[in-house]
């Protein structure tokens, strides 16, 4: 589907697939799962080939969705890495780095045309508003982390909303796209919803607390990446509420690494940590909660998705890495 | 894109506008941030909340109503003029204005912000497009037998109106999403890497205002419930890219190929008007022999239009040479003029292949297209173009509605202007 006429935009697109190998096709699993997990069970007739063909074309449409999924996944990666490096090279203008930057773009751009060619195919408006909508989400949280003000770093609300826009409305706005396109009901669509949004924002709940503790339980042996770029996660801002005066560091930025060990010695006096692997368990449990309340299915495939999926809620809090 | 060079030159300063407009801003009230993100507020609260600054809100209605103007300027000297294809659609171009304003109304600020460029770009073409793309509905308009009692078919009508001017809007923000993204990065050299947060921010933001742009098309795209529609002109999003890599990526043999300057040429300029006329049909419900006609029109416009875009580079509003602002040679992109020199003078070859950061050899490629005729025949394949695209309204069914006949005229009348214009 990525195949380009211009041979440097195949080589962008190539990056694409690396991408998708090297994060273990996490979304593509769960919305695969989700398929299977929300077959709506049609009556089986040896001689009724028919219905036959429309599970596999729903099957079809169904890794559709988790092709674009993925597709818009990539294009956003690509062009938020774009400009992510512009300040740090200082502007070492050289062709490829010029170059490099605007194949990016118009790579991401690419992408974003493939993925709405496949959505019109599946002929379905609301999937295509759903994943439009996710774009547009995706947009917005990377704008709202570029632009806070202060305040808004520091409020626990609007990084929420962000962690949603950035991470969570892709996976939940697509769970819900498959149960759409599998006919379900109004009520179970928004359980897949909710399954996606709460895995989602469990995840980058996790993941903020990795980028602290690495692959240890002590702090500081992670790659401390959020924090260097100026980007307050949750263990900081639950820290925060705790030392008031762990704001004064925050506001004063972390291009000095003074700045940045006087924050992670707030960060081990204080329960900043703990209070967020305990909100990424709420966020987990939740997720959990929304696959047993799905229509009852007695099918042994169906109830083995279902199992996976609620192993995912708990992978996704107790992994290392 | 850099297939209209007015517009890239008004663009940048623009962009520096919008900068401007960035660092003065610094902070402003709380951005209703929680609020569900599908809810819209109207635009003029919008902007004037979102923004805590009258200055923008003014900029932009002045601006609207300065079309208006215009195009009303325009009518008057219609005496002259037998038809004014602008003036024939401005008032629906408004409707088109306010629809698309309050479709790009975005919760947080800066974004608000970007999308607000869009619109200063809009006024600034004077929504050459969207114009086309009216009187190509109103052209292809298939006639119903109308009873005074039949509401229905009126409805119809409006209801069909409505889609075609949505495809004026979405071929629009498609438009203004491409020129964002290339804008992003032209400027990265000649900047020299002035690192600035502001210059960070204002090139990240323009990626990221162009997607959000990308993203509000995608979803009216999908409310056409069309979609060979959406698939037309997700199509034309892959074309937009493809020329411009193209354009970024020419070895030195395809920079001086004329079937390969012509190929990224069709891409980066006539597809999206052409496969946007070609959409206006379809919903029509026109024969698919109708849509390629649509469609040739729209190629055939779109590729004289960047034709004479190309002699204009080098002449100006004058007819001598070196008068234009030069600015695609400069950048080392070989246009039309150039390309047909080459043909007479091989030796300009290699001035080509020096490249052009010396003025001298910039100099010395005037010099041989001054002494060749590559202007001349350039304006000539223009010419060709545009008396294609003129051939195909002609082949359109015929129609004696006095409305169709008009906009008829009116599409003929573009294809006129299009090779006369000077600027």
């Amino acid at each position: 589907m990525v195949v380009a006429e211009v041979p440097k935009l195949a080589s962008a697109a190539e990056y694409f697939f690396k991408m998708g190998v090297e994060g273990k096709r996490f979304r593509p699993t769960v919305l695969l799962l989700m398929a299977t997990a929300l077959d709506v069970q049609m009556p089986r007739h040896p001689a009724d080939a028919a219905i036959d063909t429309l599970s596999t074309e729903l099957r079809s449409r169904q890794q559709c969705i988790a092709e674009i999924t993925e597709m818009i996944h990539v294009a956003s990666l690509l062009h938020d890495d774009v400009l992510d490096d512009a300040d740090t090279r200082r502007g070492i203008g050289s062709l490829n780095f010029v170059m490099g930057n605007k194949l990016a773009v118009l790579a991401g751009d690419f992408l974003l045309s493939r993925a709405c060619v496949a959505l019109a195919s599946l002929k379905n408006t609301e999937v295509v508003s759903l994943l439009a909508k996710v774009v547009e989400h995706l947009v917005t949280g990377e704008t709202m982390q570029m632009t806070t003000t202060s305040d808004q770093r520091c409020n626990m609300e609007y990084y929420m909303q962000k962690t949603y826009y950035k991470t969570a409305s892709l996976i939940s706005n697509s769970c819900k796209a498959i149960a759409l396109l599998a006919g379900q009901t109004a009520e179970v669509s928004i359980l897949a919803y909710e399954y996606g949004k709460n895995l989602g924002l469990a995840y980058q709940l996790i993941d903020d607390v990795l980028d602290f503790t690495g692959t240890s339980t002590s702090l500081g042996k992670g790659s401390l990446s959020d924090i260097r770029h100026g980007i307050i996660t949750a263990p900081i801002l639950f820290a925060m509420e705790e030392f008031p005066e762990l704001r004064t560091v925050v506001n004063e930025g972390f291009d000095s690494s003074a700045n940045v060990d006087r924050a992670l010695e707030y960060l081990g006096k204080s329960r900043g940590i703990q209070r967020t692997r305990e909100l990424a368990a709420k966020h987990a449990s939740l997720a959990s909660a929304a696959i047993d309340s799905f229509p009852e299915n007695n099918d042994e495939n169906v109830q083995r998705s279902r199992r996976a999926l609620v192993e995912l809620t708990h992978r996704v809090i107790t992994r290392t890495k | 894109m850099m297939s209209v060079r007015g517009l890239t030159r008004v663009s940048r300063s623009a962009c520096a506008r919008c900068r401007w407009v960035y660092s003065s801003l610094g902070t402003y009230a709380d951005p209703p941030l929680l609020q569900n993100s599908s809810h819209f507020r109207s635009p003029v609260q919008a902007s004037q909340e979102v923004l805590g600054c009258r200055v923008i809100y003014s900029w932009v209605s002045s601006a609207l109503s300065s079309v208006g103007q215009q195009a009303h300027i325009q009518s008057s000297s219609a005496v002259e003029e037998q038809l004014d294809p602008f003036s024939l659609v401005a008032d629906e171009l408004s409707i088109l204005a306010n629809r698309l304003r309050s479709m790009v109304v975005a919760e947080v600020p800066k974004l608000a912000s970007a999308a607000e460029y869009f619109f200063k770009m809009g006024v600034e073409g004077k929504r050459f497009r969207p114009t086309v793309l009216l009187l190509m509905a109103t052209a292809l308009d298939v006639q119903m037998p109308r009873h005074p009692a039949d509401a229905a078919i009126d409805t119809l009508s409006t209801e069909l109106r409505s889609r075609q001017q949505c495809i004026a809007e979405i071929t629009e923000m498609i438009h203004v999403a491409s020129l964002l993204h290339d804008d992003v990065l032209d400027d990265a050299d000649t900047r020299r890497g002035i690192g600035s947060l502001n210059f960070v921010m204002g090139n990240k933001l323009a990626v990221l205002a162009g997607d959000f742009l990308l993203s509000r098309a995608c979803v009216a795209l999908a409310s056409l419930k069309n979609t060979e529609v959406v698939s037309l002109l997700a199509k034309v999003v892959e074309h937009l890219v493809t020329g411009e890599t193209m354009q970024m990526t020419t070895t030195s043999d395809q920079r001086c190929n004329m079937e390969y300057y012509m190929q990224k040429t069709y891409y980066k300029t006539a597809s999206l008007i052409s496969n946007s006329c070609k959409a206006i049909a379809l919903l029509a419900g026109q024969t698919a022999e109708v849509s390629i006609l649509a469609y040739e029109y729209g190629k055939n416009l779109g590729l004289a239009y960047q034709l004479i875009d190309d002699v204009l580079d080098f002449t100006g509003t004058s007819t001598s040479l070196g008068k234009g602002s030069l600015s695609d040679i400069r950048h080392g992109i070989i246009t039309a003029p150039i390309l047909f020199a080459m043909e007479e003078f091989p030796e300009l070859r290699t001035v080509v292949n020096e490249g052009f950061d010396s003025s001298a050899n910039v100099d010395r490629a005037l010099e041989y297209l001054g002494k060749s005729r590559g202007i001349q025949r350039t304006r000539e394949l223009a010419a060709k173009h545009a008396s294609l695209a003129s051939a195909a309204i002609d082949s359109f069914p015929e129609n004696n509605d006095e409305n169709v006949q008009r906009s008829r005229r009116a599409l003929v009348e573009l294809t006129h202007r299009v090779i006369t214009r000077t600027k």
